[in-house]
């Protein structure tokens, strides 16, 4: 065999392993980001019992003994690493959906929370339900939309903002947008302060649905 | 459908002509050229020295044309004045009362036509040497070229060009390249792959070019035919690492984009004219199989990932402004500057492509470490390989396609 005919093959050899190694180190990662949604998980389970002792301790603790912010700060975060989690690792990953089943049932409760403390306690927060679709063309304006509401919420802390995938397979998600009456096939959906609509134009727009309270009194994190 | 599957092919054959130059520099042909010590044989060389309207340079070239540690008697030196315009006729000519020293003068016919006139006036000479007015050679270069020729097979050797005092980032940048090119040529020796002598300086054994009919326009890259017309004659070409010389380069964009249009050009049109018949060929081993394939794959490669990344930066873009629209740019300016507060793995942008890609270019950077080692250049490296991964790939499109348009437009473009 000729010097060129064997370096050429063990070349090959060489250039098989490092595109092997490289294969397997991003889908190492993107296991390692699913590990680090999983080890959220008990996390999102304490959270969801924190919740329902809080629903019980309504019927006999008095207001100001509730906390109002529900759901911790380890959790708080969870929605956007589920987001990069479902890029990464594709929208049908086993684990990335069971964690964002889990994430909704867990933002359900804390909304039905949320209202309980603000009819029983005059709690009175501004509370946004969005419903998107991950569905290819249901959607075209889902980004905008979303990316409207973050900065709504990074802006004014007093607004809570809950997202929803519409078309996730959860019953529990099923009976509250039937609940809620949001309709199907009309993106992004929105409930503000209990009110639904449906569409995205402007920020401006979607800011002429919240109550006049949440701006004038909000504390505004670019100001700080 | 994404486009980055189009940029995997290319960046495999990337990194398979990495991994091969790697295997390569560790075997033993390469291994014992890197053992070999300067000669000390002396037959009689002519160096030749076409010049046309080099009056900046054309004395420092002579000056160390005559500082070579040479016997002076074993070694001609023949300055060839192509036709030159300015001052490089007089100052030639101040050269002449030297004993070893000769000069031409002929009206303006192209430095290929120079260099055959001074292997016309070297006709005692075994060796001839070709070096551009514009180079600086080292005073063991000679000595270190000369070894490559006890064996019979070996028709032409080429040196381990650098930049002569590179002072601009473009200057460090194409020096980082060029002692790049020296590791390239080692390497691509050890299995007789090398398709061009580069004029800067490279030593030829006069009777194989008076054989092979002498130096030809090729297309305005003569060197390169030369080379690809010893090849094809079944002779070798070897590299010398230490024979050091130093090159002047273009200093602006557009002459550093003119020149490598000619250089890229000259190889299209002589790979797809009279060499055609080299490419793919197993009759030519590397080169034939690996070498010139690689250079067409190159040339698209460069052309496509330029495109692709224009779409991509373009495309993105395009999605950004329409999402971030309406809010405060502001809020969408904090958002793209990380902070320690969401600095996280989790958030890493890893991706095949992204990994593929950094793996190619550590490997170019490793041959030009091994470039700058093998040939003991004195140069500091760190700016101009920082330059090269910045720089290069917003210029090198450029040249490609102007390239591919003055090959196929057929346009030619004058050398100047």
């Amino acid at each position: 065999m000729s010097l060129f005919t064997r370096n050429a093959l063990i070349a090959l050899l060489i250039t098989v392993a490092i595109i092997g190694t490289v294969l397997y180190a991003v889908n190492f990662l993107n296991q390692q980001r699913v590990a680090e949604l999983r080890s959220i998980e008990d996390q999102l389970a304490t959270d969801t019992l924190s919740i329902e002792t809080q629903f019980a301790l309504l019927e006999e603790a008095p207001c100001e003994d509730i906390a109002a912010g529900t759901i911790s700060q380890e959790v708080g975060g969870v929605g956007d690493k589920l987001a990069y989690a479902e890029e990464r690792a594709g929208a049908n990953d086993p684990e990335v959906l069971r964690l964002k089943e889990r994430y909704t049932l867990l933002q359900i409760r804390d909304y039905l929370l949320t209202k309980r403390l603000s009819e029983t306690c005059g709690v009175n927060p501004v509370v946004a339900l969005y419903f998107y679709s991950n569905v290819p063309g249901e959607c075209e304006e889902c980004d905008r939309a979303g990316y409207a509401l973050s900065y709504l919420r990074q802006t004014y802390p007093a607004l809570r903002v809950y997202s929803f995938d519409y078309h996730l397979d959860l019953a529990a998600l099923r009976t509250f947008i039937s609940v809620l009456k949001v309709h199907d096939g009309e993106f992004p959906a929105f409930v503000i302060q209990g009110k639904p609509s449906y569409g995205f134009t402007s920020l401006e727009d979607l800011e002429k649905a919240f109550p006049k309270s949440l701006f004038a009194t909000s504390t505004t994190k670019a100001s700080q | 459908m994404n486009l980055e599957i189009l940029a995997y092919p290319f960046i495999f054959a990337a990194i398979y002509f990495e991994a091969f130059f790697l295997v390569t520099l560790l075997s033993a042909p390469a291994v014992a050229s890197r053992k070999r010590t300067a000669s000390t044989n002396t037959p009689m060389v002519a160096m030749i020295v076409p010049c046309y309207n080099e009056e900046q340079t054309v004395s420092g070239t002579a000056e160390s044309l005559l500082a070579l540690d040479y016997p002076k008697d074993k070694l001609r030196i023949v300055l060839v004045d192509d036709g030159s315009t300015d001052g490089t006729a007089s100052i030639m000519d101040s050269f002449a009362h030297h004993e070893n020293v000769t000069v031409i003068h002929q009206k303006n016919q192209g430095k290929h036509v120079a260099l055959n006139a001074g292997i016309a006036a070297a006709e005692d000479a075994e060796l001839i040497g070709c070096l551009d007015a514009d180079s600086f050679v080292d005073a063991s270069a000679l000595r270190e070229m000369i070894g490559g020729f006890d064996d019979g097979r070996v028709a032409a050797s080429t040196a381990a060009m650098s930049v002569h005092t590179p002072r601009t980032i473009l200057e460090r940048m194409q020096n980082a390249e060029y002692i790049m090119g020296i590791a390239c040529r080692h390497i691509l020796a050890a299995v007789n792959g090398i398709y061009v002598t580069p004029g800067p300086f490279s030593l030829y054994r006069r009777d194989v070019v008076v054989e092979l009919g002498g130096f030809r326009n090729g297309h305005n890259t003569e060197d390169m035919e030369m080379a690809l017309r010893i090849q094809k004659a079944g002779y070798a070409i070897e590299s010398a690492p230490l024979a050091r010389v130093f090159t002047k380069t273009p200093r602006t964009v557009p002459a550093l984009v003119k020149q490598r249009t000619r250089w890229t050009t000259g190889f299209l049109r002589n790979m797809l004219n009279e060499y055609r018949d080299m490419v793919g060929n197993p009759q030519y081993g590397a080169l034939g199989l690996l070498v010139l394939p690689l250079g067409f794959l190159a040339i698209l490669g460069g052309i496509m990932m330029f495109f692709l990344v224009i779409y991509q930066l373009i495309s993105q873009g395009i999605q950004m402004l329409m999402i971030t629209s309406g809010v405060p740019v502001a809020y969408t300016l904090s958002t793209m500057v990380p902070t320690f507060a969401n600095a996280s793995w989790f958030y890493l942008p890893v991706s095949i492509f992204a990994l593929l890609g950094f793996v190619a270019l550590a490997g170019s950077i490793l041959f030009m470490v091994v470039g700058k080692n093998i040939s003991k250049t004195p140069a500091q490296l760190s700016v101009g390989v920082i330059a090269y991964m910045l720089v290069y790939g917003l210029i090198a499109p450029f040249w490609l396609l102007f390239s591919v348009a003055d090959v196929a437009t057929d346009n030619r473009r004058a050398w100047k």
